[in-house]
């Protein structure tokens, strides 16, 4: 008998990230801007993509997909602004991209200008699972603390943008929106910053500007690189 | 992060590679972790523990290696290793940074034990790299 080694020298998840790549290039060519939205339970969500629907009152094309363990009570308050399909895991504490491609083929067949994906309250697991977007953004509010940032380096390392919900509640919260901001700009310097208050409908035309901007970067790009492709590839890839 | 799963994940990529080289015993598998991979490696060798009894070569064993965060600045085109997770260089002080290593799960080694009595280990199987 002999003894052999092999290297392999692989990242363990290289199939997944791949997949999910290539479902991001599909959003791409699709000309749909995608965003996971992830948080802790609770930081408002739900409420931000409420509000976000009602600001863009139809203008642009949006569908959601919610992750829930349980129920589809986010999907219901939803329903009334936007496609809107309910994934729901059961015990799984993070949403995969699987179930996020079969909650695809449940939405309306038509073309949309942003898929918003809602994850499941949790600032740990949903950090390691692309799910295919184009942005990344993490809610925090002003009632879970400024020091949030640096206990969850992953999420926030691979977020692009932190949206501070919960403004109205500053005035009674010890928050410091500056220490939250510097506190996230230490793992990820690029992150920006955007505050909201839902129930006062303030901060949309901020937030609203800024998913419109990187929509129309996401576009730019793909057709700046769709120009440059040498042709055999515009007709399929190979 | 779930560490059970990616075990499983992880047995099922090294039992192809062991199957490819006709193994007869997998002596140690070499795995690499990072601050940033999501994974702890105290709960990796609890989960391999549950869950090498359904590998097929259960005599194996897991060695994490625990690696730094390691990062290239693109100002000034140092490597250099993060102390913390604060995300700036510590030669220029820029935060213009690309990770190098420290934020996967890797599966680096198998050491494998083949049976080099049959006519294709003597003329030497090539898939994978050898030592």
């Amino acid at each position: 008998m002999e003894t052999k080694t092999v290297i392999v020298n692989q990242d363990i998840l290289a199939e997944k990230k791949r997949r999910a790549s290539a479902q991001r290039d599909v959003f791409t060519q699709q000309g749909t801007f995608v965003v996971n939205l992830v948080s802790s339970p609770g930081a408002g969500k739900t409420s931000l993509l409420q509000a976000t629907a009602r600001h863009w009152s139809n203008r642009l094309r949006i569908g959601v997909l919610v992750g829930d363990l349980a129920t589809d009570r986010d999907a219901e308050r939803l329903r009334p602004y936007v496609p809107v399909e309910q994934l729901t895991t059961g015990g799984a504490c993070h949403l995969e991209l699987s179930l996020v491609q079969q909650g695809l083929s449940r939405l309306p067949q038509q073309a949309y200008d942003f898929l918003f994906i809602e994850n499941i309250g949790n600032l740990v697991c949903p950090a390691s699972h692309d799910l295919g977007e184009h942005l990344r953004v993490v809610v925090l509010s002003t009632t879970e603390g400024d020091d949030k940032p640096g206990k969850y380096p992953k999420m926030f390392r691979t977020s692009q943008a932190m949206v501070i919900s919960k403004s109205d509640l500053l005035p009674y919260v010890p928050f410091s929106v500056d220490a939250a901001t510097a506190d996230a700009r230490l793992i990820q310097p690029d992150i920006v910053t955007i505050l909201t208050s839902a129930t006062r409908n303030e901060g949309f035309d901020d937030w609203c500007q800024f998913l419109e901007d990187a929509r129309a970067a996401m576009l730019t790009e793909r057709d700046a690189y769709s120009i440059t492709a040498p042709l055999a590839s515009l007709h399929g890839a190979p | 992060m779930h560490e059970e799963s990616l075990i499983r994940s992880l047995l099922r990529q090294v039992e192809v590679i062991a199957r490819q080289h006709k193994a007869v015993a997998v002596d140690e598998i070499q795995v690499e972790v990072g601050p940033l991979s999501g994974v702890e490696p105290l709960l990796l060798q609890d989960a391999f523990a549950r869950l090498k009894d359904s590998f097929p070569w259960s005599g194996a064993k897991l060695s994490v290696q625990e690696i730094g965060l390691d990062i290239f600045c693109r100002s000034c085109e140092n490597e250099s290793q993060l102390k913390d997770f604060r995300f700036v260089c510590g030669y220029c002080g820029s935060t213009v940074l690309q990770v190098l290593r420290g934020d996967a799960f890797r599966l680096l080694n198998i050491n494998l034990q083949v049976d080099d009595s049959s006519s294709e280990s003597r003329i030497g199987s090539h898939c994978g790299s050898e030592l």
